[in-house]
């Protein structure tokens, strides 16, 4: 939760994925209960609408839940369910994008291929 | 959150104010909601201050009215209560304010604000470091700042406006404000308007920003959501011209071959992508420059 905001990208979208990023590294763990929505806004000095909206999002998608009267907290199988869609975004966000630059670039399928095959044989 | 329960609004209808001949607010139809904080942007001269000053019933406007729900605001003790105006000091001018005190200072508006806090404002003299027998005309530029968001936070008045109250602040104390404030704002839900010109640091505190130009609203709106319909595109000067055919253009900035323009899309619809074309979001900061420039 102590990651900068950027002016890249929608401040709410910043926030639940800040929060994802958190429970992909166990820095928030599942039932554990996650900072509130004024605790985000003090600490960025954001509006407290804002963060509630990044923190909905995730609620949605049955990331965070609420107890009433307590607070959001981090759902069961939070993680697994992050990183399946983090799989899916994966594609759109980093997949075509690669492929778009190297295609700009000139840069063949096969040669494209050969490069994550060495960057594979390093590990 | 907590809003302020069953407030009404605060509302601009019809405001227009003239200095002599000349007219510095044209036909301003406006409503502030309970419970946000607003953002206030505009150009040296745009009228800013005026229009706090009309909201807040301290200069009359030309015509039109200012209303909180049904009444009307001017000379009215009950809804005036409601209403905070923190406006900025410029002790050589006000020579009525330079010798006082500011322990004076802070009395006087214990009187006039009729839900004072006098342990919050105690409170907040102490985190300011503020002198409580200093005179006022002897206050730096950054505690006259200072002792401005002292009153409006203290005044506990459901609508407060502030005329530019991080203007001398250093960012140390630019920060500590935007957290006073959103401190404030969650315990009460009081409704802030706050006009500034350093537009990008205080953009994320507010839900909605107003733009005034000329003397005009240019326009209010969800920050977050003018933000996500504002991009730059920028590329080679036929290609950024081609993709944005039946755009509104702003701020076309060119170099050698290459353009690069601000546009505000309509909601919901979105910017055709080409691998030719860099297209980025743009700050607030950037999107008032392009808005309220010269060369539109």
């Amino acid at each position: 939760m102590n990651e900068i905001l950027t002016q890249e990208k929608s401040i709410y979208l910043q926030i639940s994925e800040m929060i994802e990023n958190d429970i992909l590294r166990d820095i928030l763990l599942e039932e554990e209960r996650v900072p509130s929505t004024n605790e985000l806004a003090a600490l960025y000095a954001i509006n407290p609408a804002t963060a509630a909206k990044g923190i909905n999002l995730l609620v949605d998608r049955n990331i965070l839940y609420k107890k009433r009267g307590i607070g959001m907290f981090v759902a069961s199988g939070a993680k697994e369910k992050i990183r399946q869609h983090r799989k899916e975004e994966f594609h759109q966000r980093y997949f075509k994008a690669m492929m778009e630059e190297a295609h700009s670039l000139g840069i063949t399928g096969e040669e494209l291929i050969r490069m994550i095959q060495a960057e594979e044989e390093k590990k | 959150m907590e809003n302020a329960k069953g407030l009404m609004p605060l509302q601009c209808k019809s405001v227009i104010k003239k200095y002599k001949e000349k007219e510095v607010l044209h036909d301003i139809d406006l409503t502030l909601e309970p419970g946000k904080i607003y953002g206030l942007i505009g150009r040296n001269g745009a009228g800013k201050t005026t229009l706090l000053s009309i909201l807040a019933a301290q200069c009359p406007a030309t015509s039109g009215a200012i209303t909180l729900g049904e009444e009307t605001v001017w000379e009215n003790q009950q809804a005036l209560s409601h209403i905070c105006f923190s406006r900025e000091l410029n002790p050589v001018a006000e020579s009525a304010i330079a010798t006082m005190k500011v322990k004076d200072y802070l009395k006087a508006a214990s009187i006039y604000y009729p839900h004072w806090d006098k342990e919050m404002a105690d409170r907040l003299v102490k985190t300011f470091e503020l002198e409580p027998g200093k005179k006022i005309l002897k206050l730096s530029k950054g505690m006259l700042s200072m002792l401005t968001i002292i009153l409006a936070l203290a005044s506990k008045a459901d609508y407060t406006l502030l005329d530019e109250p991080v203007a001398g602040l250093d960012v140390f104390m630019r920060d500590k404000f935007y957290k006073l404030l959103l401190e404030e704002y969650d315990k009460t839900g009081r409704t802030f308007l706050i006009s500034t010109h350093i537009i990008d640091e205080a953009s994320p505190v507010f839900e909605e920003v107003i733009m005034l130009k000329d003397g005009a609203i240019l326009l209010k709106e969800n920050t977050e959501d003018l933000l996500s319909r504002a991009i730059h595109i920028s590329g080679r000067e036929d290609a950024v011209d081609a993709a944005a055919e039946g755009f509104k253009i702003y701020h076309p900035e060119k170099i050698g071959r290459s353009k690069g323009i601000t546009v505000l899309m309509e909601h919901g619809r979105e910017f055709p992508s080409s691998n030719d074309l860099s297209v980025q979001p743009v700050s607030l900061q950037n999107l008032f420059i392009a808005l309220c420039g010269d060369d539109n």
